[in-house]
């Protein structure tokens, strides 16, 4: 009797599972943003059905997209980025765990990532290719005030402590025929380990003619303010703390209404605003210091541009990926991947905060992922 | 030394006076306070749910919420679901649980029917050791062992492998506790009509104390089903579903929270809270189903 009783309890749990397990479905309408497949490179799909990939959390949504045009573009092909961070990323990638990396930055040699990444990829250099580039707005919260401008100089007095109030002479000066509350000054920094504070702290060592002399790195070096932990928390605390002000990635800063600030970039000039375009003319400028296909930026000339009109404060993620697979398949499958994310990927792109490729700097990427074997 | 006795008095004061104003004071704060450390133990609870539901029940308005994965969809877009999640952390879950239940029943058997001497204290003591082990921990164990040394790739099963290990202790201890509640007259009941004690143990304590198993087995996995460190170390997220718990990317709930939280836009937004309202109503299933178990499978005492 009671065994009976068991065995109905239990086949009810099987077959609820059987039931669960025949209704799912992976088919969804395909996204309407960005257009069709149409107009894009021919993609050359095959090779491994599903590729594995990890790494930086500000490239994640870039990816969300490029999963979703490389279903579309190569019919039962698929990719999994798995958002957890650039270190972890490499790690996992040199430990075969994953087909390729997202990193906020290029492979360390003096780290020993390179060597270690070479070893990986049995041999052959890994290759960092800037795939996605996500501005950092300066945003602020200055009640009654909505259009700042600031720059290198500046931001970097405000973040180490030496600009406090918002009236002070040098904001002023930048911000002619606009009136500046007195109202001191918090600064909001990201208090876990960020790619974001990283570019950031480079920046402000490029493009502050020297004010800057705290050095970068993953860790806020300043010494002043509050901190919060990632976008969400930073964005979230600067909304709660008037006079305040932190860096964001742009995506956290449009979502969230925050107010961004215009930047006079190295060259002088007008301030100038964020915008996919500003951004864009940054990028275009960007040296890389890689060898041959090694696209790895020489950040300084992105930070220290002098073009007039080029938003200077911009974050590249890369792709770091083998220049060739001991695995025929692997490689076919990142190559048929990262043409899709370098052309038809890139539609799109800005309504997540980032900025579609420049073309001078798509085609050098393109070249890149030919020469992949 | 003389006494003067009043008729009008009663000889002996009366058993039952008048509660003092004093006594009455007392019992009016200690009311207040349980009261007000009941309300304050509720607050966060009722808070924590307002806020979840009305978050995220839009999001399980959706009639794909339910039965599609995420797959093709893009990150400012509502559409989609999370069956993949769901199912993933169901999987890992009970490949969990049908490995940490035989084993943790038969240690608790063991430790109360047989267990005397070194070996029972090691393995109490062994098995307190490891209820405080924190997720992380466990994860990372998990990931040096079976990752780092044994070289396999990042799977559900890992993850279900570190989620053996945080349920185990709970199955023992549960277990444990509801055999020793079963009456030693039973048992001697048994032996006396010359019952073999294998024989004792399988037909009188363990149905006796099925209910009590049963539901500690449920609310441990309850507990489990929500871990996030082992999902964050040990799998990949992936955005379409898996079945296979051995091989790839296995997406589980407290992991597409996780990932879905570099999405700002609101449909990121819905979708985490939805995720974390679905959660809730899985674990809360789970609980429901330990209680309907447990009246299930109690013994019927008349």
């Amino acid at each position: 009797m009671k065994i009976k009783r068991h065995a109905a309890a239990l086949s009810l749990v099987a077959a609820s599972a059987l039931v669960l397990s025949a209704c799912g479905s992976d088919n969804n309408t395909p996204g309407t943003g960005g257009g069709s497949a149409a107009g894009g490179a021919p993609v050359a799909c095959g090779g491994k059905k599903a590729l594995k990939a990890s790494g930086s959390t500000a490239q994640a949504n870039a990816m969300t997209r490029f999963e979703s045009k490389y279903a579309q573009a190569c019919d039962g092909y698929d990719i999994n980025y798995t958002p957890n961070g650039s270190g972890a990323g490499i790690n996992e990638f040199v430990g075969k765990q994953t087909d390729f990396a997202g990193s906020d930055s290029a492979l360390n040699a003096s780290k020993g990532e390179t060597d270690k990444a070479k070893q990986r990829c049995d041999g052959n250099d890994a290759w960092n290719l800037p795939m996605v580039f996500g501005p950092i707005a300066i945003t602020y919260n200055v009640p009654g005030v909505n259009d700042v401008a600031l720059d290198g100089t500046t931001l970097a007095k405000i973040f180490s402590g030496q600009i406090t109030n918002w009236n002070d002479p040098a904001i002023a000066a930048l911000n002619k025929g606009k009136t500046l509350p007195d109202q001191k000054i918090v600064v909001i920094f990201r208090n876990d380990q960020s790619g974001t504070t990283d570019n950031f702290q480079q920046y402000l060592q490029a493009a502050s003619n020297g004010a800057w002399t705290k050095g970068a790195g993953k860790d806020f070096v300043g010494g002043v303010g509050e901190g919060a932990k990632g976008n969400d928390g930073t964005s979230a605390a600067l909304k709660n703390t008037p006079g305040g002000i932190t860096y964001n990635e742009w995506s956290f800063a449009k979502a969230q209404n925050l107010n961004i600030a215009k930047l006079v970039n190295l060259g002088g000039g007008d301030p100038v605003t964020l915008s996919a375009d500003s951004v864009g003319k940054a990028i275009a400028d960007a040296k890389t210091k890689g060898n041959g296909n090694d696209l790895a930026l020489d950040l300084s000339s992105i930070y220290g541009t002098k073009t007039p009109g080029a938003y200077p404060l911009v974050l590249a993620t890369y792709e770091i990926v083998c220049s060739k697979y001991a695995d025929a398949d692997t490689g076919k499958a990142v190559k048929a991947f990262l043409t899709v994310a370098a052309t038809t990927g890139q539609q799109g792109l800005d309504q997540n905060g980032y900025i579609p490729l420049p073309s001078s700097f798509q085609s050098k990427l393109t070249t890149a992922i030919n020469a992949i074997g | 030394m003389t006494t003067t006795t009043s008729l009008d008095r009663p000889a002996a004061p009366q058993p039952f006076q008048r509660v003092s104003g004093a006594r009455k004071l007392k019992d009016w704060v200690a009311t207040i306070l349980v009261g007000l450390a009941f309300v304050v133990a509720v607050i966060p609870l009722v808070w924590l749910l307002v806020t979840v539901i009305t978050s995220g029940y839009r999001a399980l308005m959706s009639s794909a919420w339910w039965t599609h994965s995420l797959k093709g969809v893009l990150p400012e877009e509502f559409a989609g679901g999370v069956y993949h999640a769901i199912i993933g952390s169901l999987l890992q879950s009970l490949v969990c649980a049908v490995i940490a239940v035989p084993v943790g029943v038969l240690a608790a058997i063991y430790l109360v029917e047989y267990g005397r001497g070194r070996v029972a204290r090691m393995t109490t003591f062994m098995v307190d050791i490891l209820s405080g082990v924190p997720s992380i921990v466990a994860a990372l164990f998990i990931f040096a062992l079976w990752i780092g040394t044994l070289g396999f790739q990042q799977s559900g099963f890992a993850v279900s492998l570190a989620l053996v290990l945080l349920m185990l202790p709970v199955v023992v201890r549960s277990t444990e506790e509801m055999l020793r509640l079963v009456p030693q007259e039973l048992r001697e009941a048994a032996y006396a009509l010359g019952v073999p004690k294998w024989k004792t143990i399988v037909r009188i304590v363990l149905p006796t104390a099925m209910s009590g198993i049963v539901t500690g087995v449920m609310l441990a996995l309850a507990r489990v089903m929500g871990e996030t460190a082992p999902v964050l170390v040990l799998v990949g997220y992936s955005r379409s579903m898996n079945f296979n718990i051995f091989n790839g990317n296995m997406t589980s709930l407290p992991l597409l929270i996780y990932s879905e939280l570099n999405n700002p836009t609101p449909a990121g937004q819905l979708r985490i809270w939805g995720a974390a309202l679905t959660l809730i109503i899985l674990v809360m299933s789970f609980n429901l189903v330990a209680v309907a178990l447990s009246r299930f499978s109690a013994i019927k005492t008349k």
